[in-house]
């Protein structure tokens, strides 16, 4: 026999329990004695759905573990906020609180540390289920549904928790109104266990006893605040009481467990069909059958929608461990194999062929290192020195004595202002990098070792200083390797015959790395080569930002990443490739357009919804595209355009 | 989208005056306090409607930084219409105005319209520069002048539509050769536009903007 009673608080402090849950002392959930907790999250939309939540307590006959109440961890509650925003769910109102209110006042009084709780007492030892039995009640919401049914013309609430973590399923109803009723569940079996509750009088002196053995024991477990309204009536007690015993009775043990992938009951497909309640007529049987039918269509569609859902989920679940393992393949390859003998495997074709699937992030920053070299020979000595003078400089002239000189000052002090510009500049860039990361932002990780690389820089080259967009490539660098490396790597980077041409703004050259890119363009591209030509859509308006950055801010993080590597592969070729990779990845909806569709297009490529998916067919557009043309490569081309400047594109010409 | 002219305008200034922020808010209506920072030049479309008259605004928006002037000095040309930011909180960025209106004016056609913007009225309390000298600067130089936020929305309607009725009434008056495309003045076509706009990311950037 199981009983429960709900004891409602006061509205605004059921409200507040469930917003605020957390233990008085700021400790996520207690573990019991025997190292196993009860949790029990409620789904965030239903938290959210919820007019008023009270606490409840219950009193199990049918589980035998002791489960006495505590908050829930604020961190838990977090973490399951974020699994079940998913479940769709309808909003329970409270038309009786305040009767409620009146007839628990005591209790909610005595309860206003810990408000939010739920109390379960083994009464019998002998319960049906032995899981239970060890205090193991652990509710994930994952699997877990409370759902209000409302499928019969009556109004009523149900609950029911269903878990492939739970140690059972359980359901509480309130002496008011909650209903709960599984005889219509065909496949009782997807739950592990079902131990149901009856319902209680309100004034049942069983409650006191409740409260009593609440303030007793010691705060274990999770709390359970969960408030259902509904009509009630005898009939339904009786019904969910039977339920109880059979549901008891059949508890299966927990070895089941988490053989549910394929289907788990969600809110759907775990609605129950109510009966009206005793105190209305009842309805003419051929309602009743229509309804009855209604319903079972209903659960049968969610049920084969879910069912797919959960089969879609698997499928990504087992890509997601195929691209996990042979990432974790190459890991092993390039770490034990590659990267010890780097100078006679480095240009193998199978080094080459492994290359071109994506550096495993475990070994990228290395790669990264050995590939773009250190043809500068700085140390991390250096870096040390370079870094020193700029603090040295930030601490000389703060920003404000610059601006006054700058004021009045002549020609000297506008070279020295222009230099405190750039220091200034950088820390109003640094935040702009990569800003929906955040860890590059005041106060964030990234700050203060993104501001040294730059500024170090500036000292280590103030003939080039530092213009925007270096600082995404220093971003980048900082993500995958140590500070002085990614300095090393950036000093050696931004000195490649490319880098140099756009980081100095040098016009002719930057003029004829675009000329040699239409001459690919056309190659590889014609038809979409001729829309731009129409359309007066030059090659700058796009490049720019692309090669400054080197891609990073405009494709996603790891797409960028895995164009870097091929980068450090092949050389400056493979950003003008890449760049008619992205042209022949969207040519289809860039012919529709015009120039200034086209210009933003380009200017801020959309967003793609699975960056593994763009970036596979991203690289397999990159890998069709043709770095030879008329049996000339790319450096052929280049150096051709540079010794004729005619031939260059008529852009930023003046 | 059919229009009955389409102005090319250019958005210059320092860099972090909030160049970008003002063309977001004009196009999206919407502010995002942090916005990436611009390399080379980034694109913003939006139709308004001036004397009944659907005109296409196709707006430039630059990057700041010294180095790159060079490069955007190439994109004044064909410009209708300029929006000159300073940030009011930023001195040095208003003291590097007369060098951004000689680069502008060198290199853009004569009756190009300039609107002056003192950007971030909302930041009163930390205001570098006050209303009045925007204001004379403006009047030596000819300039219409507004102060705007980018983050509030206050003006930023008024700035791109005042500069729009400043170059229709330049039209108007014949001043402007609407049939030199390097006036930045393009009259629409005269059906309906059939190239599709893309729905896409991009496309719903003008469609959202609509007309006041």
């Amino acid at each position: 026999m199981c009983r429960s009673v709900i004891t409602p608080h006061n509205t605004e402090e059921g409200m507040d329990t469930d917003d605020t849950s957390r233990n008085p002392d700021g400790k996520g959930f207690y573990p019991s004695e025997n190292g196993s907790v009860f949790s029990h999250h409620t789904p965030d939309p239903i938290r959210g759905a919820c007019v008023s939540s009270t606490p409840l307590y219950c009193r199990s006959t049918c589980s035998s573990a002791t489960v006495t109440s505590t908050t829930c961890g604020e961190d838990e509650q977090n973490s399951v906020e974020s699994q079940d925003s998913g479940i769709p769910t309808l909003e329970l109102s409270s038309p009786e609180v305040t009767e409620e209110k009146q007839s628990i006042e005591p209790l909610s009084q005595r309860q206003r540390d810990a408000p939010a709780t739920l109390k379960l007492e083994a009464v019998d030892e002998g319960g049906a289920s032995s899981q239970v039995r060890g205090g193991a009640l652990v509710y994930r919401d994952s699997t877990s549904v409370c759902s209000t049914s409302s499928l019969s013309t009556d109004f009523s609430a149900t609950l029911s928790l269903g878990n492939d973590d739970a140690a059972g399923d359980f359901v509480v109803t309130s002496d008011s109104s909650a209903v709960v009723d599984f005889h219509d569940f065909s496949d009782f079996s997807q739950f592990p266990q079902a131990t149901a509750i009856n319902i209680v009088p309100r004034d049942h002196p069983q409650q006191h006893h409740c409260e009593a053995v609440a303030k007793k024991e010691s705060p274990i477990v999770n709390f359970f605040n969960r408030r259902l309204f509904g009509k009630n009536s005898p009939q339904q007690i009786r019904r969910v009481t039977k339920e109880n015993e059979k549901a008891g009775g059949s508890a299966s043990p927990r070895q089941s467990v988490r053989k549910h992938l394929e289907f788990e009951p969600l809110s759907t497909t775990a609605l129950i069909l109510e009966h009206r309640p005793a105190n209305l007529p009842a309805k003419p049987a051929e309602e009743a059958q229509k309804h009855r039918q209604q319903y079972e269509e209903m659960v049968a569609h969610a049920k084969k929608r879910e069912m797919k859902e959960a089969q879609k989920r698997r499928r990504q679940f087992e890509e997601r461990v195929r691209l996990e393992e042979s990432i974790g393949n190459a890991a092993h390859t390039w770490s034990q194999e590659i990267l010890p003998n780097w100078q006679s495997m480095h240009s193998s074709k199978r080094t080459r062929d492994l290359w071109w699937q994506g550096i495993p992030p475990s070994v990228r920053g290395r790669v990264w290192s050995l590939a773009i070299g250190n043809e500068l020979n700085i140390t991390h000595e250096l870096y040390d020195i370079c870094l020193a003078r700029a603090k040295v400089k930030w601490s000389a002239s703060p920003s404000s004595i610059s601006r006054a000189e700058s004021n009045t000052a002549g020609d000297a002090g506008l070279s020295h202002a222009d230099r405190e510009a750039s220091l200034e500049l950088i820390k109003l860039d640094i935040s702009r990098t990569f800003p929906s990361l955040c860890i590059f932002q005041q106060g964030g990780p990234y700050h203060d070792v993104l501001h040294s690389i730059l500024g170090a820089y500036t000292c280590y080259r103030p003939d080039v200083g530092y213009v925007q967009g270096m600082s995404f490539i220093a971003a980048v660098l900082i993500l995958n390797m140590n500070t002085a490396d990614a300095f090393i790597a950036f000093a050696n980077l931004l000195n490649k015959p490319c880098q140099m041409a756009f980081y100095r703004v040098d016009h002719s050259l930057m003029l004829t790395y675009f000329a040699a890119f239409e001459v690919f363009f056309e190659e590889n591209l014609p038809k979409l080569f001729a829309h731009f030509k129409s359309n007066n859509l030059t090659p700058d308006i796009y490049l720019i930002d692309w090669i400054f950055t080197l891609y990073s801010k405009s494709l996603p993080l790891d797409v960028a990443c895995r164009v870097w590597d091929v980068f450090c592969r092949d050389g400056e070729e493979f950003l003008f490739r890449t760049a008619l990779g992205i042209l022949r990845f969207y040519s289809e909806v860039l012919t529709h357009m015009d120039f200034i569709h086209m210009a933003q297009f380009l200017t801020r490529l959309p967003e793609q919804n699975s960056t593994h998916t763009q970036s596979h067919t991203l690289f397999s557009c990159i890998g069709s595209i043709n770095m030879s043309c008329r049996n000339r490569t790319w450096t052929q081309v280049l150096q051709t355009l540079q010794k004729d400047p005619e031939h260059s594109s008529p852009v930023l010409k003046h | 989208m059919a229009y009955a002219y389409l102005f090319k305008y250019i958005i210059i200034g320092d860099t972090g005056v909030g160049k970008s922020c003002l063309l977001l808010q004009f196009t999206d209506k919407r502010f995002q306090p942090v916005h990436d920072l611009t390399i080379g030049v980034e694109f913003g479309a939006r139709m308004i409607t001036i004397d009944g008259k659907q005109i296409k605004l196709q707006i430039w928006d630059t990057a700041g930084q010294e180095s790159f002037r060079s490069i955007t000095r190439s994109y004044y040309r064909g410009a209708a219409g300029a929006l000159l930011v300073y940030d009011i909180t930023r001195r040095d960025t208003f003291n590097h105005l007369t060098t951004w209106l000689e680069d502008a004016r060198q290199h853009s056609n004569s009756n190009m319209v300039i609107m002056l913007i003192g950007n971030k009225s909302d930041l009163e309390s930390r205001r570098e520069v006050k209303k009045e000298e925007g204001e004379a600067f403006a009047r030596e130089h000819g300039l219409i002048f507004m102060e705007t936020s980018a983050k509030t929305a206050s003006n930023v309607e008024e700035a791109f539509i005042n500069t729009a009725k400043e170059i229709y009434e330049k039209i108007q008056e014949g001043v402007f050769d609407i049939n030199n495309e390097a006036n930045g003045i393009k009259i629409g076509p005269q059906h309906a536009a059939t190239n599709s706009t893309l729905s896409g990311g991009q496309g719903g950037q003008q469609a959202g903007g609509g007309c006041c």
